[in-house]
């Protein structure tokens, strides 16, 4: 069962951050993370998709930050005692850019040999395919190695912004209330 | 690229730039000597830069350039208005050869060598007969030789040092000599061996042969190059025209690799210069060297102590020496710094400023006297450098003025106006940034007025004007804004035209009663710059509305404002910096925002009024107003009071609806980044002293969307519920 599409898993740190979303555990290479804070003091930016929770304040940079479960199709999540936000480095089109993930709760940082990741379903996961960079086998139980360069694509969040600042117009209209 | 290179591209564009003024000003006051010697000085400033940094066309040109400047300075050639035109596409001409160099051109080589060519032979018929650029010889019998400063020597000068793999190529420098003898006679000619080692280390198949020819023919530059043309990569070549100066020869020996005075000895004995302009020039050289080589000085004192040099002739060279110094010293007061390198301190200067508001928050709530007293003082002093880090990144606005009296010249020339233009505030200074990005945007409306605005002569005086036009190019500072008007005393806007071309285009409605203002606003609108009216000046580039795109990129706004008859008056008005601007922070659904300071007219509690919609009477005018709350689906109810901030944005008054205010504050822009490029209606983010971010709004796009919101919920009644 090793007919892995060898690229990504090789070339790929061995080292994964494992997090809680929504009771699921999914993983994040190592390398793309920045730090991981405590949720608190998001400041809500109007007329975007809901996925995108708002931007904080990350020692003078203005961060955005992104709500997973919500990017993955699902609700946003609740914030409890344990919510954090990892903040991820991203590169894209030569520019740098952090963002901030909403999780549920970190759990521990990982070691996965390529051996241990299966190549991601064709279906089944209930998150888009190419979010998905493979399975790791931890314990016997699957962990979702997440694609973050695709999940956190600057260029389809911001298209996916605009298609509601376009129709911003009718949430705005929405939001008046009746005379 | 290197840093020699770097600073050689810089300046020859600043020297370019000087070069095109003094030109101009030159053609309106032609006998002006300071002027003149202006422009020989930039032209020589160029070619020794070039010579630098081994710039050989640059060089080349600007030698040319320079003999002509020099005709003129010795009022051998008058100044015509054919020879400032001509002078005038050599600068463009030496602007298009650096910007090659820095491999930023915009044309072939090609282009540039046939333009070279064309302006070179144009050159040739003010140059001094026998020149490099080919005129009869008959023109040199009636050119007066100023012996002080040009050798008297008939002779092209060639210095020549052979590569040491030239013999193991097959090449025998012999023959390049003797094929010299073709082309005319061989006056004199000196070989240096100082580079050829002992003949024990001596290897026979390499060459260490250098020569200084002097040589007597008609020919010119190019075929002595040619002749070297197998060995050009391999050797160093340099050829001196005939009655080259004497600065030149010494320039050459400063060049080459031998010992200074021994080779000034070499061209005295050729008899490229005589001992006196030899010692002369060499005297003039030393002096600025004279600290950092003691022996250069010598030869100097020795050609004194020797009576070669006369001691006034001495004293005339360390006077004008002693001026020149003195201009040195005040160039040295600028300091060139990189703009990266204070772009980092105008950041940390911003951290620096939201630091500063934390810390006096604190002091607030912690109700300590002294505490508040101390973080007061400093809150001062931060102010203070705020606006002092925040000035050395302005410039004055004249330079970028003075760019345009070439145009203006240029396309009266073309379209058989005759405008003067009138500059005033050229010392308004504003930030960098910004006036690297209204330059094109400005040229755009100068030439709109030239060619749209003001009429022709004839046309002019019909009207019982004057036939020269008037183009005022104003600026001022007004409020934390930066105003700059483009007047011009022309027809003015065709308002039937514009109304006629709008509707034909479907921009408005036929039925629709416009205010002038309106009418005029359409010429912004895109699409509606007029094909008939396309010419060569202003047809091509960009659009009004792309100039309206790019002042808004830059928070800035355009206003029209013209008279049938009387002209045109276009109002642009920027920010003063782009990094931090003064803010009006207020709150809605407890969250912060923050409202431009310079677009805040004033503040009031939101009337009381029985219906439900947005627009309230202020002293007896009806102020159309958008909700925060609404326009950005806040949680929360609405609080019992609520206020209204009225702004004023490109002539409009509105009102934005909050739930309380909080006063001013200084806020620093923080962009929000890629993902939020298509955001409308915020024009960025804060960081507030407490640490929360707040946005800034953008007021304009903010107005503007609620107004198509409110079309669409009256267009479809049915999402009123949704």
């Amino acid at each position: 069962m090793s007919a892995l599409p060898a690229s990504p898993a090789e070339s790929s740190p061995a080292q994964y951050l494992t997090f809680l979303l929504g009771g699921e555990m999914f993983a994040v290479g190592i390398l793309n993370i920045k730090e991981i804070i405590e949720y608190g003091a998001v400041t809500e930016i109007p007329m975007v998709p809901p996925f995108i929770r708002g931007v904080i304040n990350l020692r003078g940079a203005v961060v955005p930050v992104i709500d997973l479960a919500s990017r993955f199709g699902g609700k946003r999540s609740e914030i409890s005692r344990r919510t954090c936000i990892v903040i991820i480095e991203l590169t894209e089109n030569d520019e740098r850019q952090d963002i901030g993930v909403v999780v549920d709760a970190v759990s521990e940082v990982l070691e996965i040999p390529a051996s241990e990741i299966e190549p991601p379903p064709s279906f089944g996961a209930r998150i888009r395919a190419d979010f998905i960079q493979g399975m790791g086998k931890v314990n016997g139980k699957f962990v979702i190695l997440l694609e973050v360069d695709k999940v956190l694509s600057v260029d389809e969040i911001a298209s996916l912004s605009r298609m509601v600042t376009d129709g911003a117009v009718d949430t705005l209209a929405g939001g008046v209330p009746a005379a | 690229m290197d840093e020699l290179k770097q600073v050689f591209l810089q300046e020859s564009n600043e020297q370019l730039d000087a070069l095109e003024t003094l030109l101009l000003e030159l053609e309106n006051r032609p006998d002006d000597e300071t002027t003149l010697n202006g422009i020989f000085r930039a032209a020589h400033t160029i070619k020794g830069a070039a010579g630098m940094v081994e710039c050989a066309a640059v060089e080349s040109f600007a030698h040319v350039v320079e003999n002509v400047l020099d005709r003129l300075r010795n009022h051998e050639i008058a100044v015509t208005t054919e020879l400032a035109a001509l002078m005038l596409g050599c600068t463009d001409h030496l602007r298009v050869l650096v910007a090659n160099e820095a491999g930023v051109a915009q044309v072939t080589i090609e282009w540039i060598e046939a333009q070279g060519a064309r302006l070179l032979a144009e050159l040739g018929q003010y140059g001094p007969g026998g020149q490099v650029f080919a005129t009869p010889k008959a023109a040199e019998a009636g050119v007066e030789r100023i012996p002080s400063n040009r050798s008297g020597h008939n002779c092209w000068h060639i210095s020549v040092r052979f590569g040491p793999d030239v013999l193991r190529q097959g090449m025998d420098p012999e023959n390049f000599l003797r094929f010299l003898e073709t082309l005319g006679h061989i006056q004199h000619m000196e070989t240096l061996t100082d580079i050829m080692p002992p003949v024990a280390e001596m290897d026979p198949e390499l060459c260490y042969l250098g020569f200084e020819i002097s040589l007597e023919s008609s020919v010119d530059k190019q075929a002595i190059e040619d002749i070297f043309a197998f060995v050009r990569d391999e050797c160093r070549l340099a050829i001196l025209p005939p009655n080259s100066k004497v600065a030149d020869y010494l320039e050459l020996i400063e060049s080459l690799p031998e010992d200074t005075l021994r080779l000034g000895e070499i061209l005295v004995r050729v008899g490229a210069l005589t001992a006196d302009e030899l010692a002369e020039g060499l005297r003039t050289q030393a002096i600025p060297a004279a600290a950092e080589q003691p022996d250069v000085l010598q030869i100097g004192e020795i050609l004194v102590a020797q009576q070669v040099v006369q001691p006034e002739l001495v004293a005339a060279a360390v006077a004008k020496q002693t001026q020149v110094s003195e201009k040195k010293a005040q160039d040295a007061k600028l300091i060139r710094v990189p703009a990266d390198k204070l772009d980092h301190l105008i950041n940390l200067v911003g951290e620096l400023v939201i630091a500063g508001a934390a810390t006096s928050l604190l002091a607030h709530t912690r109700r300590d006297g002294e505490l508040i007293e101390s973080s007061s003082l400093l809150s001062r002093l931060v102010e203070e450098i705020r606006d002092a880090s925040l000035q050395l990144r302005t410039v004055q606005i004249g330079e970028t003025f003075n760019r345009f009296h070439r145009l203006v010249r240029d396309a009266c020339k073309d379209l058989g106006k005759d405008v003067q233009l009138v500059i005033n505030g050229g010392e308004t200074e504003l930030d960098k940034s910004i006036v690297e990005k209204i330059g094109d945007p400005l040229m755009h409306l100068v030439r709109n007025s030239l060619d749209h605005g003001i009429e022709l002569p004839a046309v002019r005086e019909a009207a019982g004007k004057n036939p020269r036009g008037t183009l005022t190019l104003n600026a001022c500072h007004d409020a934390g804004n930066i105003v700059i008007e483009v007047i011009d005393d022309g027809a003015g806007l065709n308002r039937d035209r514009i109304l006629a071309k709008a509707i034909e285009r479907g921009l408005v409605d036929a039925e629709a009663h416009l205010s002038d203002r309106e009418i005029f606003d359409l010429i912004f609108a895109p699409g509606l710059s007029t094909a008939e009216q396309v010419t060569n000046l202003s047809g091509r580039g960009v659009g009004m509305d792309v100039v309206r795109r790019n002042l808004q990129a830059l928070r800035g706004t355009i206003n029209v404002d013209s008279h049938s008859g009387q002209g045109t008056r276009l109002t642009l008005r920027l920010p003063l910096t782009l990094a931090i601007i003064d803010g009006f922070l207020v709150v809605s659904g407890n969250r912060s925002y923050v409202i431009p300071l310079d677009a805040v007219v004033e503040c009031i509690e939101r009337p009381e009024s029985e219906h439900n919609r947005n627009y309230f009477n202020l002293r007896g005018q009806v102020l159309p107003a958008v909700c925060l709350r609404e326009s950005f689906s806040l949680p929360g109810e609405r609080p019992a009071r609520e206020s209204v901030v009225v702004v004023q944005y490109a002539g409009q008054r509105a009102g934005i609806v909050v739930d309380r205010l909080a006063g001013e504050l200084q806020a620093v822009i923080k962009p929000l980044g890629a993902i939020f490029r298509h955001l409308q209606g915020i024009g960025g983010s804060t960081i507030l002293g407490s640490g929360e971010v707040a946005l800034i709004l953008d007021i304009s796009a903010l107005i503007k969307i609620s107004g198509q919101a409110e079309q669409r919920l009256i267009a479809r009644p049915e999402l009123r519920n949704a």
